[in-house]
């Protein structure tokens, strides 16, 4: 173990990563700094539950320095730009932090301006990947559907929980079935499969047509979308009309220079050993989760996974990442969880009232398990360990 | 005769090389190649698929003797 006690830590992002990140590394007795432009952290997953489900937004929003160790220094400022060579970052109104180990957590930033139509229809309906208050916006025209069709759109397929746009597909639906209200939900995907991978597929396939209420068309390419027309158009030409409509807006790496730029690809994600999660070139200097543009989902799991394996790098451990994800799509009663790595496709899957429960548990565990990291990572390792792709293997689970 | 376009989807099993395929086919104009490289065997099936569905052209399909998948298409389909 090295000798961490009065090092400079700087971590950028207050999401899961960050703040897993900043507490583990604050009780080796490291200074830490974390620096986030949001005071608040957002339970994301959630965003569902607010947008399908009406619950209130503060059920899953915390100030940032709630959870962190007091010895940990916030500052919510947008950091600038990172010196890597010189080991520094600069914040937006000029202050410069020296560091000795970095971790940059990020996050991907939405982008609604790379297809006509996106900013719009966000402003008309909501959308349940940015903010608690546009996910409540959704459920205002949720709520206020009262025929015709509901359609949820997705552009491109680099984006945060991949299962998400099922998700909300689901639990419109079974709104809209509750309320007996003459709605169908139309879920348009980029994939030749109602999921990336051909074999979940089937099974999101099977538990779409049990519903009655859902519709799907597959290598559904949007071209834009017609406000005025409410009319979503294929790059082909097709056209798909709607009563209201939920899109998943682009990602890209977050908006922080860096010296060097390379660093970065060409939509700013940071450039990392998928394993190592070092950024490439640097070994003092860490990205993890929705920010880098290491081959596997964008996903809290990963940014999880990804402090743990940062922390145990920093203290002189060989750890890596696997790649590991377990993306939970869920119905009002049922679940799935997509569990694959950098080795593994996903795992086959069959729905279950049992994952259900557990994405329930991991709920009420969230806030307590990133303030205190170090207490749940047993659990979270038995449960990780019990459910690697190899150890599920091609029986599924 | 259209752009070149590389698309570098070796070693990404999740969400798959459909998602980077779809992201590059976004910025392509007709007459425009895209190659392909993908490590994740399900990738044959899909974009056969992909390319049919969407009526774009598939020019070449093969793998190399250590497992890596190259696909070559044309786009073809835009409007």
């Amino acid at each position: 173990m090295r000798a961490l006690k009065g090092k400079r830590a700087v971590i950028v992002g207050g999401g899961s990563g960050g703040i897993i990140a900043a507490n583990l590394l604050a009780e080796d007795g490291m200074d830490v700094t974390l620096v986030t432009d949001n005071q608040y952290h957002f339970f994301q997953p959630a965003n569902l539950f607010i947008a399908f489900r009406g619950d209130p937004a503060e059920k899953y929003t915390r100030n940032v320095s709630e959870l962190l160790n007091p010895k940990v220094r916030l500052r919510v400022e947008r950091a600038k730009r990172v010196d890597l060579g010189n080991r520094t970052i600069f914040t937006e109104s000029g202050i410069k932090i020296d560091y000795d180990y970095l971790v940059v957590a990020a996050g991907a930033r939405l982008d609604y301006d790379s297809l006509p139509g996106l900013r719009e229809t966000r402003e008309m309906y909501g959308d349940y990947y940015s903010t608690p208050q546009s996910a409540a916006k959704v459920w205002e025209t949720v709520k206020g559907l009262q025929v015709g069709k509901f359609v949820i759109a997705v552009p491109d397929l680099i984006i945060k929980c991949p299962p998400a746009p099922h998700k909300g597909t689901f639990l419109a639906a079974s709104y809209f079935k509750r309320e007996g209200r003459s709605v169908e939900v139309e879920l348009l995907y980029p994939s030749p499969h109602i999921y990336t991978e051909a074999e979940l597929a089937k099974t999101v396939e099977e538990k779409m047509r049990t519903f009655g209420n859902i519709t799907f068309r597959t290598s559904f390419m949007i071209d834009s979308i017609d406000v005025e027309k409410k009319t979503v158009i294929s790059m082909s030409g097709e056209e798909v009309k709607y009563d209201a409509i939920v899109s998943i807006p682009f990602h890209k790496g977050p908006d922080i220079e860096f010296e060097p730029s390379n660093v970065k690809d060409d939509d700013s994600f940071i450039k990392v050993d998928k394993n190592k999660l070092n950024i490439i070139g640097y070994d003092d200097s860490y990205a993890i989760g929705d920010c880098t543009n290491a081959p596997t989902s964008k996903t809290g799991v990963a940014a999880h996974l990804g402090a743990f394996t940062v922390w145990k790098r920093i203290n002189g451990e060989n750890a890596k990442y696997s790649g590991r994800t377990n993306c939970p799509m869920i119905t009002e009663d049922e679940a799935i969880f997509v569990i694959s790595d950098y080795e593994h496709k996903p795992v086959r899957q069959r729905f279950s009232k049992l994952k259900r429960l557990m994405e329930d548990i991991f709920v009420a565990m969230y806030f307590p398990s990133l303030r205190y990291p170090k207490r749940f990572e047993p659990i979270f390792d038995a449960y990780f360990k019990a459910t690697e792709p190899e150890v599920l293997g091609e029986r599924g689970w | 005769m259209g752009e070149k376009k590389l698309v570098d989807a070796r070693g990404m099993a999740c969400p798959g090389p459909i998602a980077k395929l779809t992201r590059a086919y976004r910025e392509a104009k007709n007459g425009d190649i895209i190659e392909i490289l993908a490590t994740d065997q399900g990738f044959i099936p899909d974009i056969k698929s992909w390319v049919e569905s969407t009526g774009n052209k598939l020019l070449e399909l093969g793998q190399d003797g250590s497992g890596v998948i190259r696909a070559v298409i044309e786009v073809t389909a835009k409007k």
